[in-house]
Formats: structure tokens, C-alpha cells, sequence
């Protein structure tokens, strides 16, 4: 066949066993590749973009803290893409719309600051944690699909004993390589799955708590700006 | 999808392209099995094997020192005694001062032996010259001829005494009292002697008797004692299923050495039980009155195994 690839069954190629394969296993194989690769992409892009925001967000709530004024900085970073940003904006946005009567309402303006920040808070993990659900999906199902692959290519090869009346190594070993095969490939996708999706519940909780703590403490600020309001 | 998707997308899908090219070129590949393989082994179902030297294995007898020979020996020419003494020619020329008569004797076999002839050839040859003109004096050529054939006939005494004593010592005669003129000492090989010597290996002529021969000896038995065994009356019901294991022996001519002995029996059940001590009786007797056995093989009588001190079962027929 192709003169680069390896096509004899005595190699591991993976070309060689793919093109072997019966094509329930082929279906298998092609699938768990692809949420092999879909995996990796979404590993490669969600550890960007964390370390990118947790990084961001602590450069954030100190320029936050060391502001003197709050609209001023609000101009500044009001339509900021940052977790710590919209949080930030919605609890302004939020005060603005509470203190713009006359006859402010103390405790229902720190209720409604309270929600908007814990809503703002929420949506933003949400966000970031929107793909974790694929890579625990492929962690959790991609062996089964591969030990499905491989249930139907052993019952494959054991057809094939039967038919050829050979019961000799060389009848079922293709078979049985092939079948594996598809359980390789889905561990293969499944083993940095699961790994990378308890990195990275672990990383979008660690972002949580610190965007509670950010609104929490600008929560306690507004709390005192308001008693000091009159 | 973000750009950070995208970009996460692309190197995935362009790693897990390197990793399966690198796989499919051999990167990891396992050794060709086809050398794994191994080679068909022709097997051939045999019925019978003897796991035991079945043959009698005698062993052989020492070698014998065998050296070349010369042939028969020749009778040495006897030394002329009668030319040198009573040759007392006064006018004889000494040309012949090396004693080429005397009998160099084809057997002796010493080259060392004719040293003496040299030593008295030089001295008879000074003193040829010296006395150039003294020619008739026949006392010094006297003494120089008769000098030379003693020690010539010296020389040749110690080993042809006999045949040369003998005086016409016939070819016979000298065969027979030397019959052997080898080259070679008897004891040019320590342990090997010349003559045919009995084997004083103390191993038995077989090992040991194989499992099919014990088989084909216990036919044989078995066969010669069937006319015995046949006039035998069954003492009960099922007491043709008791086997005996019943011991003989045997002389080399095939007779009892002595009553044979019951070693036990087998096959005994509820039923038959109270036959035993008749079968047993019966399985003597049948060998008893049918005793000299024949044809059996005799290079397997003695060995370990052998028909000597036999073994074997009995049963009534039917």
C-alpha cells in the first residue's frame, strides 16, 4: 500500500491496525481520536487562559486596592473582559442604580449588591468552566467505548478462528491486536482527560475563591461607603 | 470557540498527527515475529519404547598389542669360522682389513654392535704401513685377520647364539624358537600385553533387561503354563477375576529352583474373596506342573531383571 507507512501487521502502526479493523471498530477508533484531539485542544486552550486570568486578576485587585477613587478606576476598567473586572462593574453598576434615589434603602441596597456580585461571580465560573463538562465526559466514557471496540474485534477474530479451523497464533493474533487497539486509544484519550479535567476543577475553584474574596471585600466597601452616605 | 480554542485545537490535531506518524514508521516497532516462529518439528508416534538397553551389551576384551612384524626371521648366516684362523698365507694380501665376511646377521638388531669393527680395523691398518718391508713376517697379519673375525663373531653372539649355534638352523627350526620379531617391546604399552587377554570389566552383560523384553518373557511363560492353566476348574463364581502375582525361580535350564511363592493378590471383592487361597493354590500348581520352561533367552537370564527371579500375574481363564 502506502510505501511510508508500515502496513504489515507485525508492526504497531497504527495505520496498519486502522486499516485492518472491522468498521464498527473503525468508527470507535475514529471517534476516540477525535476526542483525543478535541481533549488536548481544550487542555492546551483552558491552561492559557487560566493562568492567563488568574494572573490578570491579581494585577487587578491590586491596581484595585491601591485606587483612590473608585469611578475614576471604573472608567478605566468598567468594560474590562476580567472576571474580577465584571464582578467589579455589576456591583458598581449595581450601587449607582441603588443610591440614585433620594431615600437610600441600606439594607435592601446591601442585598441587591450582595446578589448582582454573587450572580456576576457565578456567571463568570460558568464561563470558565464551561468545557470542563467535555473532558470529564471523555474521561469517564472514553475507556468504555474502547473496551467496546475491542469486545466487537475479539468476537470478530473468534469468528474468524471458527471459519478458518485454525486455532494457531496467527489467525487471532491480528485480530486481537487490532481490537486492543481501540482501548489503547481510548485510554490514550481518557487518561489526560481525567487528568486534566481534576487540574482544572481545581484551578476554576481557585479562581472562585478568589473572585469571592475580591467581591466580598468590595462588598465590605460599599457596605461602608453606604453607612457613611446619608 | 475562543482563539484560544483554535490555537489549542491546531497543535492538538498537529501533535497527535506526529505522534501517529512517528508510530506508523516503525517508531516503536516490535521485532518481526515471523523469526519468533518456530520451525516445524517432524514427531512420529512410535508404539513401543524401550527405554532400557534391551540388547545384551557384552563387553569386549581388551585390545592386543598388535605391532608390525618383520616377517619370519632368517637364520644368520653362520660366520665362517674355517677362512680367518687357519689362514695362516703368509703371502696374503691385507686388502681386506675391514672385516666385510663377517656375517652381519640380518635379526641383529643393535647398530651399536659393530663398533668394535672400526677399532679393529685401525688398529690393523697401522700397522700395515709401519712394516711395509717386513712382509714375511706373518705374525702381525696373522694376528690382524684373526683379530677381525673374532670380534665380528663376537658381535653377532649375543642375539643369534641359538641359531647360529645350530649350525644349519632351518627356517623351522628359527621360527620356532623365536616366533615373534616385532619391533616393538611387550611393553611398549603399559596394560596391553600381546597376548589375548579375558576382559575384567565387572559390568553384566546388559543392563538391564528393557520392559519389552520383560513382557516377551512373561508371554513366554505365560503361553507354556496355558495347557496347566487350562485343565484348571474355576473354584467359584468371579473368582476369575483374582489375579496373583506369583514369583518363580528359575534355573538356566528352565526348570523351578524352588516352589513358586504368591506375592499377593489383586482383583479380590466380596464376592470372590473366600477363592483367594484356592487361586492361589491353583496359580502354583499351574506353574508347578508345567515347570521346565522353554525357549527362553538366555543372555537375558542373569541380568538385573532377567528371567532368573520372575514375576508375574496369574489368572484363571475364563
Amino acid at each position: 500500500m502506502n510505501p511510508f507507512f508500515n502496513t504489515d501487521a507485525a508492526t504497531l502502526s497504527p495505520v496498519a491496525l486502522f486499516l485492518q479493523a472491522d468498521w464498527v471498530v473503525k468508527a470507535v477508533m475514529i471517534g476516540l481520536l477525535l476526542a483525543s484531539i478535541w481533549t488536548w485542544a481544550i487542555i492546551i486552550a483552558f491552561s492559557r487562559r487560566v493562568a492567563r486570568t488568574r494572573r490578570e486578576m491579581a494585577k487587578f485587585e491590586r491596581d484595585f486596592w491601591a485606587a483612590d477613587d473608585i469611578d475614576a478606576f471604573y472608567k478605566v476598567h468598567g468594560t474590562s473582559e476580567l472576571p474580577s473586572a465584571r464582578v467589579f462593574a455589576a456591583g458598581v453598576s449595581e450601587w449607582r442604580n441603588s443610591t440614585a434615589a433620594s431615600p437610600i434603602d441600606k439594607s435592601g441596597t446591601r442585598e441587591r449588591l450582595a446578589t448582582a456580585m454573587g450572580a456576576s461571580v457565578a456567571a463568570e465560573i460558568d464561563h470558565l468552566s464551561d468545557r470542563l463538562n467535555i473532558l470529564a465526559t471523555v474521561g469517564s466514557v472514553a475507556p468504555f467505548v474502547g473496551l467496546f471496540g475491542t469486545v466487537w474485534g475479539i468476537m470478530r477474530s473468534f469468528t474468524s478462528i471458527a471459519s478458518a479451523q485454525n486455532t494457531s497464533l496467527a489467525v487471532v493474533a491480528p485480530g486481537i491486536a487490532e481490537a486492543l487497539f481501540a482501548t489503547a486509544i481510548g485510554l490514550f484519550a481518557a487518561i489526560p482527560a481525567v487528568i486534566a479535567y481534576n487540574r482544572f476543577s481545581h484551578g476554576v475553584n481557585r479562581v472562585e475563591a478568589s473572585l469571592n474574596r475580591f467581591a466580598d471585600g468590595f462588598h465590605a466597601t460599599l457596605s461602608r461607603q453606604l453607612d457613611g452616605a446619608r | 470557540m475562543e482563539r484560544a480554542e483554535k490555537v489549542g485545537l491546531g497543535v492538538a490535531a498537529a501533535g497527535h498527527l506526529v505522534l501517529f506518524g512517528l508510530l506508523s514508521v516503525g517508531f516503536l516497532a516490535t521485532p518481526n515475529p515471523d523469526k519468533l516462529r518456530a520451525t516445524p518439528v517432524e514427531v512420529s508416534l512410535v508404539e513401543d519404547v524401550a527405554l532400557e538397553s534391551a540388547a545384551p551389551a557384552p563387553a569386549a576384551d581388551p585390545a592386543q598389542s598388535i605391532a608390525p612384524e618383520e616377517g619370519p626371521p632368517e637364520d644368520a648366516v653362520p660366520p665362517e669360522p674355517a677362512p680367518a684362523p687357519p689362514e695362516p698365507a703368509p703371502k696374503l694380501q691385507p686388502a681386506p682389513p675391514l672385516p666385510a665376511p663377517a656375517p652381519v646377521p640380518r635379526p641383529q638388531p643393535a647398530p651399536p654392535k659393530p663398533a668394535p669393527q672400526p677399532k679393529a680395523a685401525p688398529k690393523a691398518a697401522p700397522k700395515q704401513p709401519r712394516r711395509p718391508a717386513a712382509e714375511p713376517k706373518a705374525a702381525p697379519k696373522q694376528a690382524q685377520p684373526k683379530a677381525a673375525p673374532k670380534q665380528a663373531a663376537a658381535a653377532p653372539k649375543p642375539t643369534t647364539t641359538a641359531a647360529a649355534k645350530k649350525g644349519t638352523g632351518s627356517t623351522q627350526t628359527a621360527a620356532a624358537a623365536r616366533p615373534r620379531g616385532s619391533r616393538l617391546g611387550d611393553d611398549f604399552l603399559k596394560g596391553l600385553s600381546a597376548e589375548p587377554s579375558r576382559s575384567t570389566n565387572p559390568n553384566p552383560p546388559a543392563t538391564r533387561v528393557g520392559a519389552q523384553q520383560a513382557a516377551n518373557i512373561g508371554a513366554a511363560i505365560q503361553r507354556q503354563i496355558q495347557p496347566c492353566a487350562n485343565r484348571q476348574v474355576s473354584p467359584g463364581p468371579g473368582a476369575e477375576r483374582i489375579r496373583v502375582a506369583i514369583n518363580l525361580r528359575i534355573n538356566r535350564d528352565g526348570s523351578l529352583a524352588s516352589r513358586p511363592t504368591v506375592r499377593g493378590s489383586t482383583g479380590v471383592d466380596d464376592d470372590n474373596r473366600r477363592y483367594v487361597d484356592r487361586v492361589e493354590d491353583l496359580a502354583v500348581a499351574a506353574f508347578v506342573g508345567c515347570a521346565p520352561l522353554r525357549g527362553l533367552p538366555p543372555e537375558l537370564y542373569d541380568v538385573p531383571g532377567g528371567w532368573s527371579n520372575f514375576t508375574l500375574r496369574y489368572k484363571l481363564p475364563g
